[in-house]
């Protein structure tokens, strides 16, 4: 089946682990290097990233989600190197323009902290089933209804991408222009979205018979077909992770 | 009174939200496709908001901000599931209001839902971006005011501000065309004030 998620079947200790293990290696990724408040906490955080990453054999797919902020951050080094508010010291000129020092070290946390986040997150998204990690999340006590909706939304969005696709040859082929100017760009984009948008909305009346009919409303409780629990290799990655947060926790107070 | 607030969970409800999610992430797409220099990604947020009311909209926003940002690997989306929150509370409550009833009516809801998202936006701009928002024009607007000597914060909320607003603006228009296309046989399933007549 067609998903949008990027989730790498791999078989390795990574998809093995349970999805709650790498949820909080995400907190504890992104917390511990604030909690530090040095940058060389972010390079550790991101480095320690990586290694799992490569380990996991899954660096090839993260890479591209890092690469696309790369603007982002471009523009981010530009603006506040050039305008930052408290920037003193002239760090290098190019031509008229100055960098400051004060500004690219803000600039610095800035990326590094998204840079971190982002290495922290492709690891959980590329390693986690999301079926899996909605079905632990019900047993956890997620309402149902907000399991349907989440699960749902993976179906639904190939679906109407691919209608997306079929509308936009359709005009196409009746001469409507997806290319040129803003305008006529802009132009393209209501007869290309409204009959796709509306024929998703009219099925939702189907859909809704349809869940109804099945039981939706039902007031039992849910029984699930796999059992799965914390190994000892998720009670050591805890356990790793509170050590991290508290190393963080001492290299703040201890310097 | 009409009741604003007035929420029904029931199946039509939890089936049209799924919807919604997914026209979001089909706008953000054809925008990005026409390489339009809006986002668009909030008419699903808008048409639950429409139907369901404020705090289906703000389950709406926040849950497409959330899935977009845990199955994509895109974190930097899920702090603004707030302003997704906000746009689809200030679309609901104008809405139950009957501000979308006219087209000069809805410009007024486009304008509100627009300043909503602003006043979210900007404080996260600042805290998680140091004040830029990522879209081209507001970026170099920003630095302009930056280079003038303006405060982060009266800058950032000016490069959000010229985005957000004509963002909101056209958004709201393809709203208000699609939903006054929409067939009675499903608005009906929505609708907050209806009541039970007997024949007797």
């Amino acid at each position: 089946m067609k998903t949008i998620s990027l989730y790498v079947d791999k078989k390795t200790y990574l998809t093995g682990l349970h999805p709650f293990t790498k949820l909080f290696y995400v907190i504890a990724a992104i917390t511990a290097p604030l909690i530090a408040g040095k940058l060389s906490g972010f390079f550790l955080m991101i480095g320690i990233s990586l290694i799992l990453l490569i380990s996991g054999g899954l660096l090839r797919k993260a890479l591209p989600l890092v690469v696309f902020t790369f603007t982002i951050l471009l523009t981010i080094f530009l603006i506040q190197g050039l305008f930052y508010q408290n920037n003193v010291t002239p760090l290098l000129s190019l031509g008229q323009l100055v960098f400051y020092r004060e500004g690219l070290l803000y600039a610095a946390r800035i990326g590094l902290n998204i840079l971190n986040m982002l290495f922290s997150f492709a690891l959980f998204v590329l390693s986690t089933d999301p079926f899996i990690f909605v079905e632990e999340l019900e047993r956890a006590g997620l309402p149902k209804k907000a399991g349907y909706i989440i699960v749902s939304v993976f179906q639904i969005i190939p679906q109407m991408a691919a209608a997306k696709n079929t509308i936009t040859d359709a005009q196409r082929s009746r001469g409507l222009e997806t290319e040129g100017r803003l305008l006529t760009r802009a132009r393209a984009f209501i007869p290309l979205l409204s009959p796709v948008v509306t024929s998703a909305l009219i099925n939702t009346r189907e859909r809704s018979a349809a869940l109804e009919i099945r039981g939706f409303e039902a007031k039992t409780r849910k029984t699930f077909l796999s059992e799965r629990s914390f190994s000892r290799s998720d009670r050591l990655g805890f356990f790793l992770m509170l050590l991290l947060l508290s190393v963080a926790v001492l290299w703040r107070n201890f310097q | 009174m009409k009741k604003i607030f007035y929420t029904r969970f029931n199946v039509a409800i939890i089936a049209l939200i799924p919807t919604c999610i997914g026209i979001n992430f089909l706008g953000k797409l054809l925008a990005s496709a026409l390489r339009l220099p809006l986002w668009l990604d909030s008419i699903g947020t808008c048409i639950s908001a429409f139907l369901g009311g404020p705090i289906i909209g703000a389950i709406c926003g926040a849950a497409s901000n959330l899935i977009y940002g845990f199955t994509t690997g895109d974190n930097i989306s899920l702090i603004y599931a707030l302003t997704s929150m906000g746009i689809g509370i200030a679309v609901g409550i104008m809405s139950r209001l009957g501000f979308m009833e006219t087209f000069l009516k809805m410009l007024l809801t486009a304008c509100v839902a627009g300043l909503a998202a602003v006043v979210i936006s900007t404080p996260l701009n600042v805290i998680f971006w140091g004040g830029t928002t990522g879209n081209v024009w507001g970026d170099a607007l920003f630095a302009a005011s930056q280079a003038a000597g303006m405060p982060v914060f009266l800058g950032s909320f000016l490069d959000e501000l010229v985005v957000d607003v004509p963002d909101k603006l056209l958004t709201l228009i393809i709203v208000f065309i699609i939903i006054k296309g929409l067939p009675k046989k499903l608005t009906s399933l929505y609708t907050a004030d209806d009541e039970i007549k007997s024949l007797d």
